[in-house]
């Protein structure tokens, strides 16, 4: 393919947008909206999974002990459990540490100690797990075995949290990957049929061309180039859009979610992610032109 | 040159276009089709350029069977034909050069030579005046003359001209026959369909009568 045609092509496609803009921008609006929502889904979805892999990081286990259990069980159980290859630093919370750390970390709810008149707390044995525990089978077995330790009377385990909000994330991703999908296909129709509008309204100087001697190529090519350039700007303003989105949502929104802030936090898509986006946008224009061409462009 | 043997061309079951329709158009030719309307005209025209597909027979064109070349093959014949339409069909959202030029963009042509050809197509046509207007500013006339220099802009063979002067009157249309006269000067096998009589007498050249399909020839001139 020559410059020269290059060039015609580029140009054709550009003027044939121009020429057709009600339509094109209404094909434009929808790619774009279809493209936000994969693009916040995105955001959002991959905001969980660094939660999930940063409450992973930080596995912990609380063995808590009988009210009454005596020092020496709540040390055995501390021995024991630093012996576990899988297990890291261990602390051993007696009541007394238990009610001032509660002391330290709510002061608010000082008053509610004082009226008890005794300390509600148990000991505990805290530990946490190495880097990748969460994936070992062998932790679960090695908290049951700890857990009929005598005095050891109930066990609380973070994993259930990074779980959560690994499946959280999950959620989100199918939910929105499903309704993106869909409107992706819509996308795809409405770019079809603007292209067969296109087709149409030009049928007369596809006639010309294929009169003075134009491969079905030279025919076909700017209506694809327009595929692609509405594919393309459309996802790209979704990026922009999405990108105005993550940096104003703390701004307007933040505030008033209060700890669900961090979780449902939007952070901008990764490069690659970017990179995705704008190469899914092409490739939706293209099919979609193609397949308008395929049946519309009997040549 | 152009050789059509035993051609028959049926649109419905009753009647046939075309009718055993065999002739020979050597190569530098001033030719004219004529015959009322319905007498397969436009049809014999159309075999030659294959918009039309006959329902039998042989069309050789260079010494080529046209009709065994596969559709998408099919503008390689035709970038060696200009055609003519008596509707002009010109692009009317672009200049008149962008409407010559398409008929050397399609060969891949430089920027270069496509101005100096375009310049001399519409020079030949005496529109270079007009070169930057868009074809609702011309008159009939001066759009037929625009669809003709798209027809000779890349030197082609063979120019094919459906009705040309259907839409114009009788000083125009002299005009245009006048052109066609002179492309011929230059080598190019000229084929007219028409059925004005008094312009055949006054040009002169080979005559295909059709009626109802069938060919009768006699020359004028």
């Amino acid at each position: 393919m020559t410059l020269p045609k290059i060039r015609y092509f580029l140009r054709e496609a550009l003027q044939n947008l121009w020429q057709f803009k009600a339509r094109h921008l209404f094909s434009l609006t929808i790619i774009c909206l279809s493209f936000v929502t994969v693009g916040i889904v995105l955001s959002l979805s991959g905001n969980l999974r660094d939660r999930a892999k940063e409450l992973s990081k930080n596995l912990t286990v609380v063995f808590y002990l009988h009210k009454d259990a005596a020092d020496a069980d709540r040390e055995a159980v501390a021995t024991r459990v630093r012996r576990s290859p899988l297990i890291g630093a261990v602390k051993s919370v007696s009541p007394d540490q238990a009610l001032d750390r509660f002391r330290t970390d709510f002061p608010d709810l000082r008053d509610i100690l004082q009226n008890l008149g005794s300390n509600p707390f148990p000991a505990s044995v805290e530990a946490s797990l190495k880097d990748g525990g969460i994936a070992a089978e062998a932790v679960l077995a090695f908290i049951a075995e700890v857990r009929q330790s005598p005095g050891v009377e109930d066990v609380q385990f973070s994993r259930d949290w990074a779980d959560k909000v690994r499946a959280l994330g999950r959620l989100v991703e199918a939910a929105g990957f499903f309704l993106g999908g869909i409107l992706i296909l819509a996308s795809f129709f409405i770019i079809s049929s603007v292209i067969k509008l296109n087709v149409l309204a030009r049928r007369s100087e596809i006639e010309i061309l294929r009169l003075v001697g134009a491969t079905n190529a030279f025919i076909r090519v700017p209506f694809l180039i327009e595929g692609v350039v509405m594919g393309i700007a459309g996802s790209a303003l979704s990026l922009l859009i999405v990108f105005v989105l993550v940096k104003s949502f703390p701004l307007y929104l933040g505030g008033s979610l209060g700890a669900l802030q961090e979780l449902i936090n939007f952070r901008y898509l990764h490069w690659t992610q970017v990179l995705g986006l704008l190469g899914g946008g092409g490739l939706v224009g293209f099919l979609g032109s193609l397949s308008s061409i395929a049946r519309f462009l009997k040549i | 040159m152009i050789e059509l043997t035993h051609v028959w061309k049926q649109y419905q079951k009753s009647s046939w276009a075309l009718s055993d329709v065999t002739l020979t158009i050597p190569k530098g030719e001033f030719c004219f089709i004529t015959g009322p309307s319905g007498s397969g005209k436009s049809t014999l025209l159309k075999t030659f350029y294959r918009e039309v597909l006959p329902t039998e027979g042989q069309v050789i064109i260079g010494g080529r069977n046209i009709l065994r070349i596969p559709d998408h093959r099919i503008h390689a014949i035709r970038r060696h034909m200009g055609i003519v339409f008596q509707d002009f069909r010109l692009m009317h959202h672009k200049r008149v050069f962008e409407n010559v030029a398409i008929a050397l963009r399609v060969l891949g042509a430089s920027p270069k030579d496509l101005k100096r050809k375009v310049f001399i197509a519409l020079r030949m046509v005496n529109l270079q005046s007009k070169i930057w207007e868009f074809p609702s500013q011309l008159s009939y006339g001066e759009q037929q003359r625009v669809a003709i220099a798209r027809a000779v802009v890349n030197n082609p063979r063979i120019l094919l001209a459906d009705e040309p002067t259907g839409n114009l009157d009788p000083a125009l249309a002299q005009e245009i026959f006048t052109l066609f006269k002179e492309i011929n000067a230059q080598g190019t096998t000229v084929i007219i369909c028409t059925h004005d009589r008094e312009l055949i007498r006054r040009f002169g050249g080979r005559v295909l009568a059709l009626h109802e399909g069938k060919l009768h020839g006699k020359d004028v001139g």
